[in-house]
């Protein structure tokens, strides 16, 4: 039994990667998650509109944070703010009385303005006039709703980066990748050709997933489907890239799955599909905004349940874009590298001696 | 081709004829297998150039190859069916059907098949598209003697059929059955030929009579490569200095010249160019 437990330290200590997976990465998720792990929101972006926003936006106490006062305008403007995304919360003032409108999909902020203003005094309190409560999009902050738009986004990451990892990853253990090298097929045939059974087992998924949630647990689905669809491809194509790309970095299947591993958990919590995103600590914020499903989160949020128009939404399609740009592009380059040969580190196949340059 | 300090191919002319099997015979390491990826383009040269067909690797190049590798490059989880439809498709043969010796196969998936099954259906998927250079890379290695036997008979109806036929290998017998052997040391050419050219003049000396047991202990413990044929030795070197090492030991033998044998001269050659290499006297 010695010699067993022996032997198994040796095989893990040299085993680089598990060794981090074991010792630094629950370490770094510790922290990380710590700190991302927070179910209070400090700062509730706030518009407030009509003859008497000035004098309420300036009662209004902490957590609202107001980024927008317009006493011309009047509940339009501050629905459509809400909607686009740009506030969570929206006063409206007037001679009959004060209408405070609340985003659903948001739901703990909403909790929390609840709290503040069961605590403190309502906003637009100053005077005696009464103050009337509205949430929209997700009236009765039902948790599916808001989960559904995201466990899509997640499925969709399973699917892209750990399947289409291991579908590459399978190719080049059982030595196929080489085959369909030295074919007379262009590399570009067999990356399309690899990546796109993917592409559209998981657009079939996504579309399975999106109709049980709004036949199974009612989620509304009141935008644009153009918009959802759009969003959804630049989405699937980062995570169909990090799949590639974590297949060019692995040798076989139990490393594609350590890698894909570590680069799902963290999109799991810190994408705002379980903690809002600016509830984070700003050390960990940074880390939300580069993983794509914080932006597809947004997106499908915004479609289904508030109707967001494309305009609004450029910035996390534009990010979308830039990502998929970023992720396929060195996906693809690098596993060109492998189809068609060129700079890249080569092994003697049958003799000894370190790996050089080509 | 080199990988650090190491040079797994140098400088190497390999001309093919149609209707010609040659072998590559090589020790492991040799550079047999390096050598074949960058006629392929799987590796790129860390200097010079490679050609075939008088032109670097390419797309074009490879419809005119046919690849078996040692890994045989099928998909384990279809059935040879799908594997055939595949390669045809990707190689732009039409939907040619399957080849007499594996039609029976069709629906059986390869993974389930014994290994010298699925090489001789890795071979048929190979030369579907009628290659004029088929390259085979250890093709019988892990099969059993009837399987050998059947994929060497492949081999050779393809070399007859017009395509020249380049095989990597360590089994004597099988380079045997080449029409031409190459054999690389260090990743170089150190013998070129037919089997006869390439044994030469090379003899080696057999020890018999009734002590050749002692003898065998003697021989072997000055380091010599002593082969069993039945109850005689074959060493290499000369009668003389044979007859020297035995002679204190006063053993009851015979030491006489015979010509070597292919793996004789074989393992003569790569200990020249070892000892070329390393500047050393070859021992006898």
């Amino acid at each position: 039994m010695w010699a067993m437990i022996v032997k198994e330290f040796r095989q893990l200590r040299r085993d680089r990667r598990t060794l981090a997976m074991m010792i630094v990465l629950p370490v770094l998720m510790l922290v990380i998650f710590g700190y991302a792990a927070r179910f209070n929101v400090s700062s509730i972006p706030t518009v407030v509109v009509g003859p008497d926003a000035r004098p309420v936006a300036g009662a209004l106490p902490t957590p609202f944070h107001v980024v927008e006062v317009d006493p011309t305008a009047g509940r339009s403007l501050a629905q459509s703010r809400l909607r686009d995304g740009k506030d969570v919360v929206a006063v409206v003032t007037g001679p009959g009385g004060t209408l405070v409108l609340l985003d659903g999909t948001q739901l703990f902020s909403v909790q929390t303005v609840r709290a503040t203003m069961a605590r403190d005094a309502p906003p637009g309190a100053g005077g005696s006039q009464a103050v009337a409560v509205q949430i929209l999009y997700n009236p009765n902050l039902t948790t599916s709703w808001v989960m559904v738009p995201g466990l899509a986004g997640l499925i969709l990451v399973f699917i892209g980066t750990l399947i289409t990892s291991l579908g590459v990853v399978r190719e080049r253990q059982a030595g196929t990748l080489e085959q369909l090298a030295v074919m007379p097929l262009r590399p570009w045939d067999v990356i399309v050709g690899k990546i796109a059974p993917y592409l559209i087992v998981a657009a079939v998924d996504l579309v399975g997933i999106v109709v049980v949630g709004m036949v199974l647990f009612h989620v509304p689905f009141v935008g644009n489907l153009g918009t959802f669809a759009l969003g959804a491809a630049l989405f699937l194509l980062v995570t169909l890239g990090m799949g590639v790309l974590v297949s060019t970095v692995s040798q076989n299947q139990g490393q594609a799955i350590q890698l894909a591993l570590m680069l799902m958990m963290p999109q799991v919590l810190l994408s705002g599909l379980i903690f809002p995103v600016a509830s984070m600590a700003p050390g960990v914020r940074w880390l939300a905004y580069v993983f794509p499903l914080t932006y597809f989160t947004e997106i499908s949020r915004g479609v289904m349940l508030k109707g967001t128009p494309i305009g609004a939404l450029w910035q996390p399609l534009g990010l979308l874009a830039v990502l998929a740009v970023v992720v396929l592009g060195t996906a693809v380059l690098r596993f060109r590298r492998d189809l068609a040969p060129g700079a890249r580190r080569h092994r003697a196949p049958d003799g000894p001696g370190p790996a050089l340059p080509a | 081709m080199r990988f650090g300090d190491f040079t797994a191919v140098d400088a190497v002319d390999l001309a093919l004829e149609a209707r010609e099997v040659v072998g590559l015979l090589g020790a492991n390491g040799a550079g047999k297998t390096t050598l074949i990826r960058l006629l392929l383009g799987l590796v790129r040269p860390t200097a010079g150039d490679v050609e075939l067909f008088g032109a670097p690797p390419s797309v074009e190049t490879r419809r005119r190859v046919g690849y078996v590798p040692q890994t045989l490059g099928l998909y384990e989880d279809l059935t040879v069916a799908e594997n055939w439809a595949f390669v045809t498709v990707a190689f732009g043969s039409g939907r040619p059907p399957l080849p007499a010796g594996i039609v029976d196969l069709g629906d059986a998936v390869v993974g389930s098949l014994p290994l010298g099954i699925q090489r001789r259906v890795a071979f048929a998927a190979a030369f579907s598209h009628r290659p004029e250079l088929l390259i085979l890379d250890e093709p019988t290695s892990g099969v059993a003697p009837l399987g050998r036997a059947r994929l060497w008979q492949d081999v050779r109806e393809t070399a007859e059929g017009g395509a020249g036929v380049l095989v990597t290998t360590h089994n004597m017998e099988e380079a045997e059955q080449c029409d031409r052997l190459v054999v690389l040391v260090d990743g170089a050419v150190a013998a070129a030929g037919g089997v006869a050219e390439v044994i030469g003049d090379r003899t080696v000396i057999e020890v018999g009579g009734p002590q050749w047991r002692l003898a065998y202990e003697v021989l072997d413990a000055q380091g010599l490569s002593v082969q069993l044929h039945g109850d005689t030795l074959r060493v290499p070197g000369s009668a003389a200095q044979i007859e020297d090492l035995l002679a204190p030991s006063g053993l009851d033998v015979t030491v006489g010249e015979a010509p070597a044998n292919l793996e004789e001269a074989f393992v003569e050659v790569v200990s020249a160019r070892s000892a070329r290499r390393d500047g050393t006297a070859v021992r006898p």
